[in-house]
């Protein structure tokens, strides 16, 4: 085996190291930039909440930018409008969901509005992420959104620093916080509630 | 997507979601991943030979074949039981054991070992037996949630394999530390597998008790510190840290302990003063212990004067560790290439010292590969426990991952005189059937605990 041959395989077996290395990189850029972003005309004709305008904040942009600028100007961002601070709404009474009240997670608006995931007595993630057990592709959806968990059997919502925040009958959450039964939770432009 | 056509707006308006399978799509690029790994493993085995002996010989390439056939059958398990597990894990956990065995290999032949005199030989064994292992865990653990049932057996478990190098029989005493037990001819090092035991433990009793340890508390300087009484379980783990440092002689395996516990910890609370006083404690413990015990003051000395020619000559002086670096020295850039290097100049450069044996021979190019590997496997167990529903999970991927972190960082921090040297095991790389075991089993772990992520009830809206 001459040297000269000995010299390239040396350099090919790093080179085939690093195109490994840069194989798995490749792979994960979805991890790296974000999921991709829901596109208009599937979400357009969906529902009465403004889920228009790019990537506001989070948005990972490249695939949404061309064909939704024209509608950036007038829509503004629905959800950065919604009153906040509102705990009066949270104490009218209804009881709390737990996992003896709340059979199901019902979406009442947004695209795929009336759809409806069972509960088990198993956290659910919520977010844009693929891994997410309720995945909302829009653009107002940080990738991994708020989390629904058990806290002994009450369901209690958990925002996960997200950047346009989950709302429970109106009220930014910032705590985890117990849901009473039948109240709307609104994470980008769908909203839910637990129902028995 | 993952539901039909929406039923027409009557009534309840609901429709039930079933689990959406995105037909195998990780499977396959795993699948891709692994032929790319099984080419580069016999890459390596092939120009070790080519490079040492100047000729292919088929023996150790016949037993690359057997490794690659064994993680493929891991990998077609995974397709019938874990579908949805991570993609990336197998083939980077099988790249860096074909590497590890490659380098071995190479020191084997400097030395003239072959048959079971050869580490590589017993290293291939030891694979295989590690994977069969993690196809059986994969089998049988069926939920990770199920291990929460038993996290104080696995204390248990966890504080007994620590202690069993310390009975009289069995322990055994190798270069100074007594981290070993020897059954006839088979010597294993249980503290490996007491890592993983600890991870379980550590998860499943700080799901249930970390609210006490975060909620509570003073804030002082802008801290918020916890009450006395709450300082029990760290104090715990620093005692049973300090007595591994002093009674079995072993500084690393006693950082590794103490560092996955504190990190587990303050990813349950989020409480930087956990850190903090961790940190205090252990840094007071192992000062105290390089004044006081000679083998620690030793191991400092010779990190900091490494290059005095008293400490490089005294036994037990910085003889390794320089003849380690001058290795690393003579790579250079590039590297001499596999299997034209001298890596038997240091000592033990089949365990301890792999990554300079492999560092001399890919050079620093083939150095920063390796450890882009291990950075991304670690990404993937905190992207795990990240995107975990269950407390549990999160807090246990995260652990099993921060512990494969912390003994790279030791190891090679060790061996690159970035930190004291300590006795570790390169994850994966490393000749010891222990921590491979231990490391496959980690390995497991992740992919049953991904699997379960992405395999809840979904609805894409």
């Amino acid at each position: 085996m001459s040297e000269l041959t000995l010299l390239i395989l040396r350099f090919g077996f790093l080179a085939l190291l690093w195109a490994f290395v840069f194989g798995i990189v490749y792979a994960l850029r979805s991890d790296l930039f974000g999921a991709r972003v829901r596109r208009l005309q599937d979400a357009a004709p969906a529902g009465p909440t403004g889920l228009s305008g790019p990537g506001l904040g989070t948005g990972p942009g490249p695939v949404v930018a061309p064909a939704l600028s024209p509608t950036f100007a007038d829509a503004p961002p629905a959800v950065q409008s919604l009153p906040t601070g509102n705990p009066v709404l949270l104490q009218q009474g209804r009881p709390m969901a737990t996992t003896g009240s709340a059979m199901r997670l019902v979406i009442t608006s947004g695209p795929k509005a009336g759809t409806e995931i069972p509960l088990g007595s198993e956290p659910l993630t919520i977010g844009r992420s693929s891994e997410s057990g309720l995945q909302i592709r829009d653009d107002y959806t940080s990738t991994h959104h708020a989390r629904l968990l058990l806290w002994g059997d009450e369901w209690v919502i958990q925002d996960l620093d997200s950047t346009n925040g989950t709302f429970l009958d109106g009220a930014r959450v910032t705590v985890p916080t117990q849901i009473p039964i039948n109240t709307p939770l609104k994470v980008g432009a769908t909203t839910f509630e637990l129902r028995r | 997507m993952s539901s039909g056509t929406l039923s027409d707006a009557r009534s309840p308006r609901s429709e039930r979601v079933r689990t959406m399978r995105l037909p195998r799509r990780l499977r396959n690029i795993e699948f891709l991943l692994l032929v790319a790994v099984w080419l580069i493993n016999l890459a390596a085995i092939a120009l070790v030979q080519l490079g040492a002996l100047g000729a292919t010989e088929p023996t150790m390439l016949g037993l690359t074949l057997l490794v690659s056939g064994l993680t493929f059958v891991m990998h077609l398990e995974l397709r019938v039981i874990a579908r949805e597990a991570d993609p990336f894990i197998l083939p980077i956990a099988t790249l860096l054991n074909g590497i590890g065995i490659a380098g071995i290999y190479r020191v084997d032949i400097a030395y003239g070992d072959s048959g079971w005199e050869s580490a590589a030989v017993r290293q291939v064994v030891w694979t295989a037996l590690a994977i069969i292992i993690a196809i059986l865990g994969l089998v049988f653990v069926r939920n990770h949630r199920v291990l929460q049932r038993y996290t104080y057996l696995a204390m248990l478990v966890g504080v007994v394999l620590l202690l069993l190098p310390m009975l009289p029989g069995i322990g055994l005493t190798i270069n100074g530390a007594r981290v070993w037990i020897g059954v006839g001819p088979f010597t294993f090092q249980p503290g490996e597998i007491a890592k993983i035991a600890l991870a379980v433990f550590f998860a499943g009793y700080l799901v249930t008790r970390r609210d006490s340890l975060s909620m509570v508390g003073r804030k002082f300087l802008g801290l918020k510190l916890p009450r006395i009484r709450d300082l029990g379980p760290i104090l715990v783990i620093w005692a049973l840290a300090m007595s591994v440092i002093v009674f079995q002689r072993d500084l690393g395996t006693a950082l590794l302990y103490f560092g996955l516990f504190l990190v587990m910890l303050y990813v349950a609370t989020g409480r930087f003063s956990w850190v903090l006083i961790g940190l205090l404690l252990f840094g007071g413990g192992a000062f105290v212990a390089g004044r006081t015990l000679e083998y620690v003051g030793g191991r400092l000395n010779n990190w900091l004067d490494a290059f005095d020619p008293v400490s490089y000559d005294t036994p037990g002086g910085s003889y390794q560790l320089v003849q380690g670096l001058f290795g690393l020295a003579h790579g250079g850039l590039i590297g001499t290439g596999l299997g034209q290097g001298m890596p038997e100049q240091t000592p033990v450069a089949q365990s301890d010292y792999i990554i300079a044996t492999l560092g001399e021979e890919l050079g620093l190019t083939g150095v920063f590969a390796i450890l882009a590997l291990y950075l991304l496997f670690v990404s993937r167990g905190f992207r795990i426990g990240f995107a975990g529903q269950d407390d549990f999970g999160k807090l246990l991927a995260v652990g099993l991952s921060f512990v494969v972190a912390l003994q790279c960082f030791v190891v090679i921090g060790g061996v690159t005189r970035v930190i004291p040297l300590t006795g570790l095991t390169t994850p994966f790389l490393a000749s010891g059937g222990s921590s491979l075991v231990a490391n496959w089993i980690i390995a497991a772990l992740l992919l049953r605990i991904s699997d379960s992520v992405r395999s809840q009830p979904r609805l894409v809206v």
